[in-house]
């Protein structure tokens, strides 16, 4: 299966673009976590969409399902060609040199250009809405709000999609999600602790977990 | 396909029930233990809860669970002048065990006055508020076999705006959460009554299942332990059990066809093969959801009825409720963890419930405590804050662990000209025109909207929140994936599509049992009350089925 889907340039421009969207601090960011490697597999094929939920490797899309992801990759794909142009046009006009050889904050500063750019038109990122338990339809993003959903997905979701390395993005906000998919699915995950003081002593007879 | 569709015919059955989700699984599970043979025609696929799991992307993010966009679209617009563009108003899981597959399961009953809101607040301009042909408590002793059926966490008598019970519920009130207790702390000190949100959860082992594990992954994941409650887990298997139910997933119903009397002969649905079957039986049960009920009856055209099936009263598809669901949102110092247990494991107020005049508006709805937004990592957003940036990693790392949402269920009115009806250009994967959603709110919606967001924010308040950010609702977007009213049920045939019994005026062998014959949306969680009136309507069927067999033949 393949799991890479960008040329060297294009990925180098894309993990530096990530990195500006969830950047290094004293925390790891979107390049620690290996946001961009989450992102190579998804725009590779079908082969990433669903991991199985045990945790055992991928699912195999069939008919109609595989037909409508394919045809979701296939304009990501172009959406991420035309926008990684544009971020070395825009680049190349504002300082002379592509988007990778830019220091941070002219990355931050072109990055800006194209949201500012966007028109009122353009549907914004879910996270730019209030997320009160909205579904996405995240193929109609334009490339910055793609890029910025795709990099916090690379960041949070579970590291078996190639990003949140060493559960980095959890860490990093202190979500205590589960060792690996296999343990929610058998049933051993539990929140219990996080609940109020002495709430999961009241209840330990009834959970292994505990 | 080129290949020229087969037509095959089943065996007749007694009752074919269209949908296996909520209100389907309901009905299913009630006729089958009386011994009426069931065939259940289920759009989507049978999943088995080894297939679920703990995947925040696949579940909410790629639609894993979710109807997927590309396959399944709607459109909404705003009034007819509007032009109608795609989306995916009020999706619901498709498969069986439809909504409560992934859902947390919030199981309020609706108040007595939910039955008579049109008698209690008069007339409403712009609105077609309507009494319910039913009262509380002829739906009383259903509440309580479903709450006892799935095990319902709870605990009675401590809201204080309840109706009558004839008992308690089988399971004691989930472990409070952080989030819970921020919620009942600010009610207190307001003075508001607040109460344990019911849950479809086991807060203990119950009837041979144990307690519920309390993953992060509930709301909008499915259930791999089995021991939340939902129409899969439950419904299905007592219906499975009594050997009288032939479910058959990827069954999708396109048509109703008729015989010479004007009844409904068969069902037509093709498999995951595209081949199409005509299943025929003495009645027909609609329980596909109020969306997909109301598209279905109007998919299915005929001399008799060429507006659609039992749409005489050109009322099919009309006052169509939806509720809407956001939130006044609070920070803290200390922790909330309000992720954990999913997000929902809550606490709620019917403080701001009933009509009260001096609001200057009509009814309320119920306010609870959830987690902002999903609400884990990928999807939780603080309102409010940038997307990207240093700034926004901070937000994250800041507050994802000390935010909440005191959120209600907006209790949106009815309207004539908010309604389902069939998209002109638009189809589905399987080429049939989608489901077209034209809704504008009622001031009344707005008005109520802003009320109950700032008594949210009172709320936050007096429970020690040092930031909130109020998102007010400017419009109604099917973000609840709550649906009511397009088949309304009443009296009088010409101002309601179904009698009492959620039988059609105008065709005889036809039922629907989901969220479509509701005549008010309510300001509650539907659920509950849509498998009460699903088994009492079902319990209905056998009655009027035992007084069949019994008269004499003449
Ligand atoms: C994330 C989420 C959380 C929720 N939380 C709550 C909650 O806390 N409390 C609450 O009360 N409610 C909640 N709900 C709403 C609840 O799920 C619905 O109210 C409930 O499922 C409605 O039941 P129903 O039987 O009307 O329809 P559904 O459960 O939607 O079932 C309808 C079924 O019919 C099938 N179908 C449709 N058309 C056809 C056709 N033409 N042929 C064959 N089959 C067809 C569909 O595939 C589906 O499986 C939640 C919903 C979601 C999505």
């Amino acid at each position: 299966m393949p799991d890479t889907f960008f040329d060297a340039h294009q990925r180098a421009t894309v993990e530096a673009a990530m990195a500006r969207i969830i950047p290094t601090d004293d925390t790891p960011g979107a390049r620690e976590a290996g946001c961009i490697d989450f992102l190579e597999r998804y725009l590779s094929g079908l082969g990433y969409i669903f991991a199985k939920p045990d945790g055992s490797g991928f699912e195999t899309l069939e008919g109609r399902s595989a037909e409508a992801w394919m045809r979701r990759v296939t304009i990501m794909r172009q959406t991420y060609r035309s926008g990684i142009e544009e971020l070395d046009a825009r680049a190349r006009a504002m300082d002379g040199v592509d988007f990778i050889a830019l220091p941070p904050e002219r990355q931050d500063a072109v990055l800006r250009a194209i949201e500012t750019s966007g028109g009122d038109d353009a549907p914004s990122a879910p996270a730019d809405q209030p997320a009160l338990q909205q579904t996405s339809t995240e193929v109609e993003l334009p490339f910055l709000p793609l890029l910025v959903t795709h990099t916090r997905q690379g960041f949070y979701a579970d590291p078996i999609y190639g990003g949140n390395r060493n559960q980095a993005g959890w860490k990093t906000i202190g979500f205590p999600g589960p060792a690996s998919l296999a343990e929610v699915h058998a049933g051993r995950y539990t929140t219990l602790p996080y609940f109020a003081d002495g709430e999961a002593e009241k209840v330990k007879e009834f959970h292994d977990g505990l | 396909m080129a290949s020229e569709r087969r037509m095959s015919k089943p065996a007749r059955t007694d009752a074919v029930i269209i949908g296996a989700g909520a209100s389907g699984a309901a009905a299913a599970k009630v006729l089958c233990e009386a011994g009426v043979k069931v065939v259940a025609l289920e759009k989507g696929p049978w999943r088995r809860k080894e297939s679920f799991g703990g995947d925040e992307l696949a579940n909410i993010n790629r639609y894993s669970l979710w109807p997927d966009p590309l396959l399944n679209p709607r459109t909404w617009r705003r009034d007819t002048s509007d032009e109608a563009r795609v989306d995916l108003f009020c999706p619901v899981p498709q498969m069986v065990g439809g909504g409560t597959v992934h859902w947390q399961g919030w199981l309020p009953r609706f108040t007595p006055d939910d039955f008579r809101m049109r008698t209690v607040a008069g007339d409403l301009p712009g609105a077609t508020l309507a009494d319910w042909p039913i009262t509380y408590d002829e739906l009383e002793p259903y509440y309580l076999k479903v709450e006892w059926a799935f095990g319902v966490s709870g605990q009675a008598g401590a809201n204080r705006f309840e109706g009558p019970r004839s008992g308690g519920y089988p399971c004691p009130p989930m472990p409070m959460s952080r989030y819970a207790q921020k919620f009942h702390q600010g009610c207190a000190a307001l003075g508001w009554n607040a109460f344990p949100t019911p849950q479809a959860a086991l807060s203990r082992p119950f009837n041979g299942r144990r307690a519920t594990v309390v993953s992060a992954f509930a709301q909008q994941h499915g259930d791999p332990t089995g021991t939340r409650s939902s129409a899969l887990n439950v419904f299905v298997p007592d219906a499975v059990a009594t050997g009288n139910y032939d479910l058959r997933p990827d069954s999708y119903v396109r048509e109703l066809v008729l015989d010479g009397q004007g009844n409904i002969r068969a069902a037509v649905y093709e498999d995951a093969q595209g081949e199409t079957f005509e299943q025929e039986a003495d009645i027909f049960i609609l329980a596909c959801g109020a969306v997909e009920t109301a598209r279905l009856l109007l998919l299915s055209r005929s001399g008799r009825f060429p507006n659609g099936l039992a749409n005489g009263s050109d009322l099919v598809g009309r006052n169509a409720t939806f509720h809407e669901y956001s939130a006044a949102v609070g920070t803290y110092d200390d922790p909330v963890y309000a992720w954990a247990g999913g997000g929902y494991v809550s606490a709620s107020t019917f403080q701001h419930y009933g009509h009260d005049e001096s609001r200057g508006f009509v009814s309320g709805s119920h306010v609870a405590v959830a987690g902002v937004g999903i609400p884990l990592p990928i999807n939780w957003h603080l309102p409010g804050a940038p997307s990207w940036g240093a700034e926004a990693k901070k937000i994250d790392r800041d507050y994802f662990s000390h935010s909440l949402a005191v959120a209600m269920v907006l209790h949106d009115m009815p309207q004539h000209d908010n309604r389902v009806d069939l998209d002109d250009e638009v189809v589905d994967a399987w080429g049939l025109p989608v489901a077209r959603v034209t809704l504008k709110p009622h001031r009344n919606d707005l008005d109520q909207g802003r009320y109950l967001i700032d008594r949210g924010a009172d709320i936050l308040q007096a429970s020690g929140a040092k930031g909130i950010t109020k998102v007010y609702a400017d419009r109604v977007t099917g973000n609840c994936s709550h649906q009511h009213g397009t088949a309304r049920m009443g009296k009088d045939p010409d101002a309601s599509v179904l009698d009492r019994w959620c039988r059609a005026h105008e065709v005889a062998n036809l039922y629907a049992v989901d969220g479509s014959p509701f005549p008010t949306g309510t300001g509650a969680n539907p659920t509950l009350t849509i498998m009460a009136n699903a088994w009492r309507v079902a319990d209905r069927i056998i009655a009027e089925r035992g007084r069949a067999r019994t008269a004499p033949e003449r």
